[in-house]
């Protein structure tokens, strides 16, 4: 049907002239308001019952699922309800890294919170999460230079919506999980045994990668650009003024707020591309004096140590211990744990300087393998 | 807050309904808590920003008083509606006019980086109107208390409709109107049903195709670009006009008539007959408050298209601090020029023809509206005239095979477009059947039930 102009309408014109009493309509509402109010409670129902994302307890009358695509909707839940001593949090390249690991090296029970692409907000939210939960005995903070771009607030597009409400100990919010049709299909399918999405069941290795890729200099050198290198991967400049402004931000309260856990801030083995990359694109000088910048921020906290796992040359030039410039082999999430328990490789200001010149020297020495250099 | 949200649905529209009824023997105190509670609404998003509303509602209000009482009332109007648009033009333009001055190289680059208040053109626009309404006599408000109701009310604070005092002061100081009427809380919930599924079902969907073309809009082709405008012309109806509707249900179970803002837009035969159909307040505003002051149709040709031009501009311009619109305006403002002229000549379209000359006008204009930059929106106008080299047919047979709920809403939206009834429609038939308590319901459970990938509705930006 199409229409000419006419006059505009001014306002919204009521229903048919009313041949029925206000009986009829107030059924008519108690049936909407009923039916609607019922479906939904019982939908509640199953999924607080089912509980597919162990929001209220760690799941038991079924095997757990644990959904890489819905991670973050995940973790909070094992964050409130997984019995730990020892947390560690990372971005990707710690998921790797199996429960156990951590607890033989730090002492247990531990649990691994690495969610891929987790940014420094994003950590303050898991740390407060944590803390919320439970004292834990130790955290393991794994750095990624990455997660301290933009303002404190900013996260990567691609790791898509953090529910919050899932992070915080408020049941009032909560209904975005116990009235999601997503969470009800995910409870279906655990109810009725059938596999939706693709999931882990292995409660020590929630979020393990590490078996389903390659680790050789090959696929590190797969579509890289060793002129461009950051062609490939699109990670964003940083700025000294906002790497800063973030660490004091997201990371420095909780450090100084608990001072009965113990704290290691690990900067990890990234490959000597990396630093390659860094030095591309003017990054070399800002990551630096941004590792000089928290070695002081935290040199007074005695419950707070540095762990440099940066300058290990025999980690970062051995291109067959990575998928990727970045992603390195589980036997390296395991090596940097037992080193970081252990108090090895512990650096203050001074040392900070030390594992600088280390690493720029052996930048300068590094030459990288040819595209053709493939095994 | 947003009305598709579970805090919206679940607590907040419940508890101010039971309120505003649990007071309807003391109708002041009704009033009261449905200005408490509209300011609730407001802050939820941004606490910050609510005494900036409550600043513009207490001076407006004075304003107004001024402008009754004062012999030199045209000097205080002037002063009124000036600073109304000072403040739009600190939080909303500001940073526009200087990053303009900067690209121009008139000044340094630098910005005020304020957050946009929400609602700030709507509630900004209300008031300007009342004081204009007032100066004029047509307008007269002594209740502190119904005036801030009037601005407040949360069915229309964020989005509009734009109302106009003379149609819903009575409406708020009718005691009547404070007491349950079944019959409008049922008409309120069928059309709130009906907007959540507009919104949930129809608009948010058609987001992957419209992102598709938007956000690649250099190297798509011209097929994509066709399909990515198509979707966005459907979601933007469908977000706002869902929007529109929870908006006069929910006014509507407070026993509260708001305008109505769409009537099928997109089957008009002409580009005047959509501008009565589409976001009709805004319409009556501009026409209102500036077109006609200007001096609307009564000066010779050229002044009446110079008119027209400028008031679409205004019109583009209120719509976001940014090039797109106003050259999104200025092309619907062209477009009105040009149909006056053709109806000048005296001749007529056959109906299809002009039916199809006005929705492809309105599809590609809709481009310049949502694209990031207007060098976007030409590439992507270029894409849509054939001149761009990408062959896509198969990509956009991979984006529509990978996305069925997109292209399933692009479908059934075409549908609900041109052959159903629109929601005033269906109030007006809505004869509280079993059948429309049933698909109610179930409108509103499976919407719930989606809601938890939340998207903002789009007219909250403007």
């Amino acid at each position: 049907m199409i229409v000419r102009a006419t006059d505009v309408p001014a306002a919204l014109e009521p229903p048919v002239p009313d041949r029925r009493g206000p009986v009829h309509w107030r059924r008519w509402c108690a049936a909407v308001l009923a039916a609607t109010g019922a479906t939904l409670a019982a939908v509640g129902a199953i999924n607080a019952a089912v509980d597919p994302f162990q929001q209220y307890r760690v799941a038991a009358s079924h095997a757990p699922r644990f959904y890489a695509l819905h991670h973050r909707w995940i973790n909070p839940g094992i964050a409130k309800h997984a019995p730990y001593q020892t947390a560690l949090i990372g971005s990707s390249i710690m998921e790797s890294t199996r429960n156990a690991w951590i607890a033989d090296a730090c002492g247990g029970p531990a649990v691994n919170l690495s969610m891929p692409a987790i940014s420094a907000a994003e950590i303050r939210t898991l740390l407060d999460t944590v803390f919320a939960a439970r004292a834990p005995r130790r955290v393991v903070i794994v750095l990624d230079f990455n997660a301290f771009a933009g303002t404190p607030d900013e996260r990567q597009d691609s790791a898509g919506p953090l529910p919050t409400y899932l992070y915080d100990r408020n049941p009032f919010n909560d209904l975005p999980y116990l009235l999601s049709g997503t969470v009800l299909k995910k409870s279906i399918a655990i109810l009725a045994g059938r596999r939706d999405e693709s999931f882990r069941s292995d409660v020590d290795a929630p979020w393990f990668w590490g078996d389903r890729y390659r680790f050789a200099t090959s696929e590190v050198l797969k579509g890289l650009d060793p002129d461009d290198i950051n062609a490939r991967f699109r990670q964003p400049a940083r700025a000294l003024a906002g790497m800063q402004a973030s660490f004091e931000h997201n990371i420095e309260p909780t450090l100084k707020s608990h001072p009965k856990t113990e704290f290691d801030l690990v900067w990890p083995p990234y490959s000597m591309f990396v630093w390659r990359d860094f030095a591309q694109r003017r990054q070399l000088d800002v990551t630096f004096d941004f590792k000089r910048y928290v070695a002081r921020a935290v040199g007074g906290l005695k419950n707070v140590a540095i762990v440099d796992l940066q300058p290990h040359a025999e980690i970062t030039t051995d291109l067959d211990l990575y998928m990727d410039i970045y992603h390195f082999a589980p036997q390296v999430n395991r090596w940097m744990i037992e080193r970081t328990c252990a108090g090895l490789d512990r650096v203050d200001a001074a040392g900070a300087a030390d594992a600088e010149q280390r690493l720029r020297a052996e930048l300068a020495r590094w030459r990288p393998p040819a595209t053709t250099d493939t095994r | 807050m947003l009305f598709n949200s579970y805090e919206y649905l679940i607590y907040f529209l419940p508890a101010a309904v039971l309120g505003f009824f649990a007071f309807g023997e003391r109708p002041r105190w009704a009033v009261r808590w449905l200005v408490a509670a509209s300011l609730f609404f407001y802050g939820w998003w941004n606490p910050a920003h609510l005494p900036l509303i409550v600043a513009s509602i207490a001076g407006n209000f004075w304003f107004a008083h001024r402008v009754q009482r004062s012999p030199h009332r045209h000097r205080w109007v002037v002063t009124g509606v000036a600073a109304n648009l000072a403040l739009l033009g600190v939080f909303k333009y500001a940073d526009f006019i200087l990053r303009t001055l900067a690209q121009t190289g008139l000044m340094d680059p630098v910005e005020l980086g304020l957050a946009l208040p929400l609602g700030i053109s709507f509630f900004t626009f209300t008031q300007i109107a009342f004081l204009v309404d007032v100066s004029r006599d047509k307008a007269t408000e002594p209740s502190f208390d119904n005036y801030a109701l009037f601005v407040t009310f949360f069915p229309h604070l964020l989005a509009g409709p734009i109302i106009h005092h003379s149609e819903m002061m009575p409406q708020f100081q009718s005691t009547a109107n404070k007491r349950v009427d079944w019959r409008n809380v049922a008409a309120g919930l069928f059309l709130l049903s009906i907007g959540l599924a507009k919104k949930v079902f129809l608009a948010d969907p058609l987001v992957p195709l419209v992102s598709a073309g938007f956000d690649h809009a250099t190297t798509i082709g011209t097929l994509q670009a066709w399909l990515s405008a198509l979707a966005y012309t459907l979601q933007i109806y469908f977000d706002f006009s869902g929007y529109t509707d929870m908006a006069l249900g929910a006014a509507l179970i407070f026993n509260i008539r708001l305008p109505i803002n769409f009537d099928s837009p997109y089957r008009s035969l002409d580009l005047r007959a959509f501008w009565h159909r589409w976001h009709m307040t805004l319409s009556r505003f501009l026409r209102e408050y500036v077109y006609v002051p200007l001096g609307g149709n009564r000066a010779g040709e050229t002044r009446v298209l110079a008119n027209l031009l400028l008031t679409f501009l205004l019109g583009g311009l209120w719509h976001g601090a940014a090039w797109t619109f106003v050259c999104w305006g200025a092309l619907h403002g062209l477009g009105l020029c040009a149909v006056r002229l053709w109806r000048g000549t005296g001749r007529t379209l056959p109906a299809p023809v002009a039916w199809a000359v006005t929705f492809l006008f309105v599809v590609v204009t809709w481009v310049f509206f949502r694209a990031h930059s207007l060098g976007d929106a030409w590439a992507i106008v270029r894409a849509m005239a054939g001149l761009s080299s990408s062959a896509d047919w198969a990509s956009v047979r991979a984006l529509v095979g990978g996305n069925t709920a997109a292209a399933s809403a692009l479908a059934a939206g075409m549908l609900v477009v041109f052959q159903r009834s629109n929601s005033n429609a269906l109030v007006r038939s809505f004869a509280g059947s079993w059948m429309t308590a049933v698909a109610a319901a179930a409108a509103l459970t499976l919407a719930v039930l989606q809601l938890s990938t939340v998207a903002p509705f789009l007219y909250f930006n403007f």
